[in-house]
């Protein structure tokens, strides 16, 4: 995954608020909770943008707690099925829900982050042979039909977040391009 | 120099021919000549009937042009590859070893010198029939415990084409795996050294 400081896709991952609270009093700056109140009170919980909350968590101004798509229910649902989870509208936006919990995972401490990276990477594998085979088909199948796919591999596929779609296009990509190339006669049968 | 996304993650089918038509392979010439000097080297004389060495790019040129007919290598007789295509069936757990170049230049044979083959039929369907077993041990070896891991995938005996069509996958997937491992101690003190 690509956490350069230019890629697009890591700047959208990581273009949600998260929900904190104040560890202390804040004079001056309550107009980020967004009422009118001149300061912010301990203990109130105010939405900030990723960026803020990051360097507010590191500094142990705010805490967080874990954000709702990395919440236990969800953690549930990937332990009974991986495969059968949608991930793709648990996260907003494009949904890049491994990047957007590699960030959070980022400002945990050491228990609750190797918790939630664990989490992530047993999804990821967990879901990765549907990926595989998902993408081996549709590099070979044709696709002028309409195709009747059971229930699983239809959800699997509308549910795939960001990084495993581009995954799924890349192999989908390079199945199709050595198919072509097997099917075609070269072309430059001259003088036959 | 940026290059277009198909080709960015490595080398393509037709680039892979293109490198496998340096070898070389025997041809009869139907024409004489004497030596002639190209830029990659003395190839000749053309005596009909002898053969003649030449690389396989300058075979399929003549071949198209009706001037020479093709030996075909040895390994591609009809009972080398029904051998291979049992050694591959029995062989659950790796891959048979093949000639590096086999797939493409017997695609290319195939294509442009099917009349010098025995039976091509019968070659083409085995050829397929090899082509999709070693795809479905592909398929499984990528579910082995190596992948899964994160660590490794054993690849030996692939030929060059089957991995350029397995790299970009395997290596992205790899990299998220990588990526999502759990944070170790010397990684922190290393990152922060930087």
């Amino acid at each position: 995954m690509d956490d350069d400081y230019y890629s697009l896709n890591s700047i959208l991952a990581e273009n949600h608020k998260l929900s904190c609270s104040f560890t202390l009093d804040v004079e001056g700056l309550g107009y980020l909770e967004g009422g009118t109140e001149n300061n912010i009170h301990q203990h109130s919980k105010v939405e900030l943008p990723f960026w803020l909350a990051q360097t507010l968590s590191l500094n142990e101004f705010t805490t967080f707690p874990l954000p709702p798509p990395y919440s236990n229910r969800v953690k549930a649902a990937l332990n009974a099925s991986a495969q059968s989870v949608k991930l793709s509208n648990l996260v907003g936006g494009n949904g890049w829900w491994y990047r957007w919990g590699r960030r959070i995972a980022d400002v945990l401490d050491d228990e609750p982050q190797a918790d939630l990276l664990n989490t992530l990477l047993k999804a990821f594998i967990n879901r990765l042979p549907a990926l595989q085979d998902l993408s081996a088909h549709h590099a070979s199948a044709d696709h002028t039909l309409p195709e009747s796919s059971t229930s699983t591999t239809e959800t699997f596929r509308d549910g795939m977040e960001g990084d495993e779609r581009e995954l799924f296009a890349i192999g989908q990509e390079s199945g199709k391009m050595t198919r072509n190339w097997y099917d075609s006669n070269g072309g430059k049968k001259g003088g036959r | 120099m940026a290059l277009p996304k198909h080709l960015q993650n490595g080398l393509t089918p037709d680039e892979l021919t293109f490198l496998a038509e340096e070898e070389t392979i025997d041809i009869v010439p139907l024409f004489s000549m004497t030596r002639v000097r190209l830029l990659s080297g003395i190839y000749g004389p053309f005596t009909p009937p002898s053969s003649a060495k030449v690389p396989l790019w300058l075979a399929l040129s003549l071949k198209r042009k009706r001037k020479c007919r093709i030996v075909p290598p040895e390994w591609l007789s009809i009972d080398r590859v029904q051998n291979v295509l049992k050694e591959e069936r029995e062989n659950a757990e790796s891959f048979c070893s093949l000639p590096r170049r086999f797939i493409e230049t017997s695609k290319v044979l195939l294509d442009v010198a099917q009349d010098d083959l025995m039976q091509p039929s019968l070659l083409r369907s085995l050829l397929k029939d090899l082509r999709e077993v070693r795809q479905a041990k592909i398929r499984i070896g990528l579910q082995s415990e190596g992948v899964m891991r994160g660590s490794y995938l054993q690849v030996t005996n692939l030929t060059p084409l089957e991995l350029s069509e397995l790299k970009p996958f395997l290596v992205k997937a790899m990299g998220i795996m990588q990526s999502l491992e759990p944070r170790r101690e010397d990684d922190e003190d290393e990152e922060e050294g930087q």
